[in-house]
């Protein structure tokens, strides 16, 4: 466990996010409430529960005890809606190590743009690839754009840490989102092609879909090196018979056909029988989990992935772990605390 | 400490780097652009055979394969570079010695190979930890390195869907989609680079180093978390499409020409009563702009209808930016092209031309000081190092280098 850090966390998800990786690395978290809770994906008592679980948190606090905690922090994280609002605190922030993630970043034209997670997953490239070709194209439900960033600002903070600075760091959404694009820059940039969306297909090998099976759904990605155990697991020898379907381009330029044959095939079969299938002809194929398949999912029970939280409610429920881990460990439960007003 | 091959705060940070794909590599970029001296280390056939069957998804750096096509495929490019180059086959025992002792003066390995690819290499932890006890070793399998799924195949858009996220996404529940981008690649990219860097904070703390293992597949249940939360709650979790549980209207519009279109959202009360003054005026409406959430959620199809109306007409860009000026959150729905033209991004420098050809790629979201692209260095051939890795690292002489020939490549043996 890290030198126990004391972090100042100010804003929305992405710093609650940032917040939640601090805490499970051993460090003393003070949460400023925000005055206004943002929209979230999900309930506030999920939100709080999931981001906020093993922190102290105050609420109306004046500009003067902000100013105290702030100077008493090792670690400063500071979400703003624009760099206007965080001229706000850069004065309080002076000479301290802080991170400000922004929907734009602290300078340039758009600095100052209003923006949303929808709007931002937009201009960063993300929804024009998403959903159906011939449909408006489809947004990304959940705080993915959030909880990257405050990914990207807990790393900085640490290496920032790590060398005994005293930075500003200066984190962009818009930049984080195309920072963390697949290959959809470098195809216009070197191909001159604008990558397009096609549903769930990923297009470019074939077969690559989402399939109706006879009690849910499965999704394959079937790679060409995966092609062969792939007849394997579906026992169609039409396919493999077909000259059509013998190289991926084949099967792109028939790819109708082919992923007509195999919802066929997939509909007769159940989630349990294709992922034993799966697992025998060792085929990258995903059964479509619910969330309540994922709460029971044996994999992560036997892994002990989930940590127990008692929600400010006082009830418990179970809430991921953070994703990696270094030891082996039992994860510690963690208690969301109420905010208190320190200073009205 | 070493130096870095460009400035920044990981200058001293050695990184052994044996990763493939995106999640593993994307992770060591966001290292290397903070300084951190990366070697990667490839296998002879690593980047391909010398003449590609296809082209690649993302082109090649100059539009053509050129005459070395495993080094400009632009893909694979794009997430290498401010690395040196070694390319040295772990399967034979001289390649075996080398890369431990690479490990004993080194900070970190991260691969993410399948579970326990490294241990039938003969290179798993105890090995690394016995060639160095400090080295921190970072694993990122699908679905970790135990439990019942551990020896599945897992790609990012399979993964995905065993997260949950399938399930969640879509225009309707009876009809899910995937993203197709394999999301959860990213997803593990920042925890792991996340992971690593407090990592070594701890090893400068302590002087230990430890095991990383960063699951695919929890990276993406980690991501599921509130709504998880919420089913334990008994809270409902629907399939919004464009839609969204708190914000309305929000949503995205057509625009001008072929598929354009602007993504609008009022999160706040004062943005609804801007975009009415805005509707009333230019469609003809007759929003009042007193209606709270509920109220608007009981017309948002009315309101849907006239925020295309507005939008229909009118190129992307130019509604973005008259919705901007009246305070309200909207923006393009946009494509490479209007990424890389759109001011933002010129002036805060994102697309870096530090490849071959001055192609663009993508930069560093951290801004921090001392951190400047200028010194970035390009994506390195395959083995291009290999003499000054072995020199610089290992002490090597010229006949100690020259006894390994047989092992060290600088292009594909087929």
């Amino acid at each position: 466990m890290a030198r126990c850090l004391k972090v100042i966390e100010m804003g929305g998800y992405a710093a609650g996010y940032a917040g939640r990786l601090f805490v499970r690395d051993g460090a003393d978290v003070v949460r400023v409430e925000p005055t206004v809770e943002k929209p979230s994906w999900a309930s506030y008592e999920a939100m709080e529960t999931y981001l906020h679980a093993g922190k102290r948190r105050v609420a109306r606090v004046s500009e003067r005890v902000l100013a105290d905690l702030i100077q008493a922090a090792d670690v400063v994280v500071c979400e703003v809606d624009s760099a206007q609002q965080y001229d706000g605190f850069a004065s309080m922030c002076k000479g301290k190590r802080h991170v400000v993630i922004s929907p734009f970043g602290l300078t340039g034209p758009k600095q100052n743009w209003q923006a949303t997670p929808s709007t931002l997953l937009a201009m960063g490239g993300y929804t024009q690839i998403m959903g159906d070709a011939d449909k408006a194209p489809l947004t990304l439900p959940g705080h993915y754009l959030e909880f990257q960033s405050g990914t990207l600002a807990y790393g900085a903070v640490q290496v920032s840490v790590l060398e005994d600075r005293r930075d500003l760091i200066d984190i962009g959404m818009f930049e984080t989102l195309m920072s963390l694009s697949q290959f959809t820059t470098v195809r216009w940039h070197c191909a001159g092609q604008i990558r397009s969306r096609h549903g769930s297909d990923f297009w470019f090998v074939s077969p690559s879909e989402l399939f109706k099976c006879a009690d849910g759904w499965v999704y394959i990605n079937i790679v060409p090196n995966f092609w062969d155990p792939f007849l394997a697991l579906i026992e169609l020898p039409e396919l493999v018979i077909d000259e059509r379907f013998q190289t991926n381009d084949g099967r792109m330029l028939y790819r109708e056909a082919l992923l007509s044959a195999i919802a066929g095939a997939f509909k007769l079969l159940t989630k349990a029988e294709i992922e034993q299938r799966a697992e025998q002809c060792r085929v990258p194929l995903g059964v479509v989990r619910t969330l309540d398949d994922v709460l029971a999912e044996p994999h992560l029970l036997e892994r002990g992935f989930w940590e127990e939280i008692t929600s400010s409610a006082g009830g418990k429920v179970q809430s991921p772990g953070l994703p990696y881990r270094t030891s082996d460990e039992p994860r510690a439960g963690w208690a969301v605390q109420a905010a208190e007003a320190v200073d009205v | 400490m070493s130096k870095g091959l460009t400035n920044g705060p990981l200058n001293g940070a050695r990184i052994l780097d044996l990763t493939h794909v995106w999640a593993g590599p994307l992770a060591v970029r966001f290292l290397a652009d903070l300084g951190a001296e990366v070697v990667r280390v490839e296998p002879p056939m690593g980047r391909g055979p010398k003449a590609f069957p296809y082209a690649p998804l993302g082109g090649w750096l100059g539009s053509a394969a050129g005459d070395d096509p495993w080094n400009t495929n632009a893909i694979f490019v794009k997430l290498m570079r401010n690395r040196r180059g070694l390319s040295v086959d772990l399967k034979t025992a001289e390649g075996k010695a080398v890369f431990l002792q690479l490990v004993s003066v080194a900070d970190v390995v991260i691969e993410n190979f399948s579970a326990n690819a490294m241990d039938r290499l003969g290179l798993g932890h105890d090995v690394l930890v016995e060639a160095n006890p400090h080295i921190i070793n970072v694993s990122m399998p699908g679905f970790g390195n135990s439990g019942p799924l551990a020896q599945r195949v897992a790609f990012g858009p399979t993964v995905e869907a065993m997260a949950g996220l399938t399930d969640v996404l879509g225009y309707d529940a009876d009809d899910p989609r995937n993203t197709a981008m394999a999301l959860m690649d990213p997803i593990s990219a920042t925890h792991a680079f996340a992971a690593v860097t407090q990592a070594l904070q701890h090893k400068k703390d302590s002087g230990q180093g430890c095991r990383i293992e960063m699951s695919l597949h929890e990276g993406g249940v980690n991501y599921m978390g509130p709504w998880l939360i919420d089913r334990q709650l008994g809270n409902p979790v629907e399939t919004w499409g464009n839609r969204h549980p708190g914000i309305v209207p929000h949503g995205v519009y057509r625009c001008q020409g072929d598929d354009q279109w602007v993504a609008i959202a009022c999160q706040q009360q004062s943005h609804w009563q801007k975009l009415t003054a805005v509707l009333n005026e230019e469609v003809g409406t007759q929003f009042s702009a007193d209606l709270d959430l509920d109220a608007r959620r009981k017309i948002e199809t009315e309101i849907d209808e006239a925020l295309t109306t507005l939008t229909t007409g009118t190129s992307k860009h130019e509604i973005s930016q008259r919705l901007q000026t009246a305070g309200i959150a909207a923006g393009p729905v946009n494509t490479t092209p209007d990424m890389a033209a759109d001011e933002q991004t010129i002036e805060r420098g994102f697309f870096v031309n530090y490849e071959r050809h001055a192609t663009p790629m993508p930069g560093n979201p951290i801004k921090m000081a001392g951190l400047d692209s200028d010194d970035w260095l390009p994506c390195p051939g395959l083995g291009e190092h290999n003499d000054e890795v072995l020199r610089d690292w290992l002490g090597y002489d010229q006949p100690q280098i020259d006894e390994l020939a047989t092992v060290l490549h600088n292009e594909p043996p087929l």
